[in-house]
């Protein structure tokens, strides 16, 4: 496998603002990666800098090895689907499939083979002739995708392509955008703020705050061992839950601090006695057990339900989230108790944030002792 | 007489009101005389028949008169001339200017609205402060091209007869350019910024992003500016009344100075009706061209 697109130390300044800090990327030939994160978090600017829509301040940007920075977008043989379309809303689709190779000067009855064999596998075959104000919102995705197929270019750069679709077409999309990159053997670059699109669709995650990336790597790695906090809050849905934590006296323990309650947990290893952890534990690796049954009781503040899950919030301080699949049995009010696989606690530095990393593996939890808990909700 | 007056306050009767007043205001003020102008061009007016509806009908021979007489063919290419030579330069100009302001450098805004002081100004105070510029002997237009070595000798602007029209034009297109600018700047702040980054990723130079983005997309707008561009030069009076006086010998002159000159100089205000009746059709046609572009407007 070859590099197709090559970031190293990538700085970018609006000004007195810093956009994009010292970011390192490399992307192999036939990738998906999506950049996540919040917004104002620098993935729409990466991905502009990369079609050379923004100029990087400092740093080096290849694609398929050859250095880019001072590269015109014209000649980056970069194709964009934006978050608008951008369709030419005065040329029919064919038109508008036809562009970049009219462009080029192809001749035209080569450039309409070409859009008719691109527009039979993306179904617009029955739309040729009509213009973009006369397409559903689904349609101009499919046109917006077309042409950016129609070029073969080295790299596809997606900017946020489906928040303009209802859920159901999103979810839909989701599938035809991942087949056809698939189809295509494409490299594509893939922004977006939906962190379930992200795992969904790509190889390889980048999240990105603040104009740094946080962490990447692949999509269940990301899940499974965040690197920090932030990237454990923002990957996964409902986001996992964070419990300030105490380490015991013995360096063994940790106990969670729910304020009128705590928690106590058996670590599988010594850390420095009576220091402030972050536990993260997420909503659906948490159990609900008979009351005195699990690891720790809680009283259930309100309960939700989808049919297929249950949304459990628990009336203590911080709040649990807790998913369970069917329907329980559980009302607002109820004491129940709550199991925990060890293995799934993820234990953060409460100063900087990052994960602590169990020596062992494994952090163990106590069977229960003592069980103060709030007899109300908090 | 209840049910009407609740209707004017709360129902159709008020839709009708609002409609009704502007429509007869125009009636009034603009649709009769327009049929009195036509009226009058197929009757004979002099002086004494000036006040009675009741003058002799002449059919067509007002038409034929005037068009048998030996300056209005000059008259009506030197009004073709204008009005095209103005729309071509105000537009071009204007185009530019429009362009070089989307740039948006610094103060690019605030200098465009400076251009607008152009169009306010009076059509008499622009002709007085060209018959300066366009003075033959000390004008500074003369100044400059002698200057640059462009002209050897002074050009006489206003008296020389192979000048005289382009006197006016000059001033014309100074005085409308701004105009054309502002529509045109309006035009194309209105073009999403996006399809440009989209057609330079997809391979298009500068010269072909105007030519396939912003022409085609500047379609109504660039029919509106030159169907109203029509319009307001086929009324550009004032300064023909301040640099040439449609002169000498009509090398200047032009169908809507001469039909205040006929009616209002000469009191053959039949020959100035019928002139009038032979503009009205053209405005009438630009009027059409402007509806029909500014109904077809494109937009994403």
């Amino acid at each position: 496998m070859t590099l197709q697109i090559e970031l190293n130390g990538v700085n970018k300044f609006y000004g007195a603002f810093h956009a994009l800090k010292d970011i390192n990327l490399a992307i192999e030939e036939g990738t998906f990666v999506a950049l996540v994160g919040p917004s104002g978090c620098g993935k729409s600017t990466l991905l502009r800098s990369l079609a050379g829509l923004e100029k990087i301040s400092t740093g080096e940007m290849k694609i398929a090895g050859a250095l880019m920075n001072d590269v015109p977008p014209r000649k980056r043989d970069v194709a964009m689907v934006f978050q608008s379309y951008a369709l030419y809303p005065h040329m029919t689709v064919e038109e508008n499939l036809t562009y970049s190779l009219r462009i080029r000067g192809v001749k035209r009855a080569e450039a309409r083979k070409a859009a008719e064999e691109v527009a039979a596998t993306t179904g617009l075959s029955h739309l040729m002739k009509r213009y973009p104000r006369e397409l559903s919102g689904g349609q101009r995705q499919r046109v917006a995708m077309s042409r950016a197929i129609i070029r073969h270019p080295k790299a596809f750069l997606f900017d946020e392509p489906l928040s303009n679709l209802d859920a159901a077409l999103r979810v839909h999309m989701r599938k035809e955008i991942r087949a056809l990159h698939d189809r295509l053997n494409a490299t594509s670059v893939y922004v977006t703020h939906d962190q379930i699109e992200a795992m969904t669709m790509a190889d390889h995650v980048v999240v990105m705050r603040d104009g740094i990336i946080e962490q990447q790597g692949r999509p269940l790695d990301l899940y499974d061992r965040p690197a920090n906090k932030f990237v454990a809050g923002f990957i996964g849905s409902p986001a996992m839950n964070f419990i300030p934590a105490v380490v015991g006296e013995d360096g063994a323990h940790v106990a969670l601090d729910f304020g009128k309650t705590q928690a106590k947990l058996a670590l599988g290893r010594g850390l420095p006695p009576g220091s402030s952890v972050t536990a993260g534990i997420r909503p659906e690796h948490i159990k609900v057990v008979a009351e005195g049954q699990g690891a720790f009781d809680v009283p259930v503040g309100f309960v939700e339900s989808t049919g297929s899950a249950t949304f459990i919030t628990s009336a203590t301080q911080p709040e649990l989230t807790i998913v369970e699949t069917g329907r329980g049995g559980v009302g607002s009010g109820d004491i129940i108790g709550l199991a925990i696989d060890p293995v799934q606690l993820h234990l953060f530095d409460t100063a900087t944030g990052k994960r602590i990393e169990p020596e062992n593996g494994r952090i163990g939890i106590e069977p229960p002792r003592h069980l103060h808990v709030a007899g109300h909700v908090s | 007489m209840k049910r009407i007056l609740s209707s004017v306050t709360d129902g159709k009767g008020f839709d009708i009101g609002l409609v009704a007043l502007p429509l007869a205001f125009l009636f009034v003020m603009s649709g009769l005389p327009l049929v009195y102008n036509v009226v009058m061009s197929f009757q004979e007016v002099d002086m004494f028949s000036l006040g009675s509806f009741a003058r002799p009908f002449v059919g067509f021979r007002n038409y034929v008169d005037l068009f048998s007489q030996p300056e209005t063919r000059p008259i009506l290419f030197n009004t073709a001339l204008f009005v095209a030579a103005s729309i071509a330069g105000q537009f071009a100009i204007g185009f530019g200017l429009a362009l070089f302001f989307w740039t948006n450098f610094p103060g690019a805004s605030w200098l465009r609205g400076l251009f607008l002081v152009s169009w306010v100004m009076p059509g008499l105070v622009v002709g007085a402060i060209w018959n300066w510029i366009l003075s033959g002997d000390f004008g500074v237009l003369n100044f400059l091209l002698r200057e640059t070595g462009v002209i050897d000798g002074n050009i006489f602007w206003r008296s020389d007869p192979n000048y005289s029209l382009w006197a006016v034009i000059i001033a014309n297109i100074w005085l409308g350019t701004s105009f054309n600018m502002i529509l045109l700047s309006v035009g194309l702040s209105g073009i999403p910024k996006d399809l440009y980054e989209a057609a330079e990723l997809d391979g298009a130079n500068a010269l072909q992003r105007f030519w396939t983005i912003t022409l085609p997309m500047m379609r109504s707008t660039i029919g509106a500016i030159i169907a109203l561009g029509l319009i307001f030069t086929l009324q550009q009076f004032d300064l023909f009344a301040a640099i040439t006086s449609g002169g000498p010998n009509n090398t200047s002159n032009v169908t809507q100075y001469w039909a205040w000159d006929l009616s209002f100089r000469q009191y053959d205000f039949a020959k100035g009706a019928t002139i009038s009746v032979i503009m009205i059709v053209f405005v009438m046609f630009a009027s059409v061209v402007y509806v029909r572009s500014t109904r077809h407007e494109v937009r994403g």
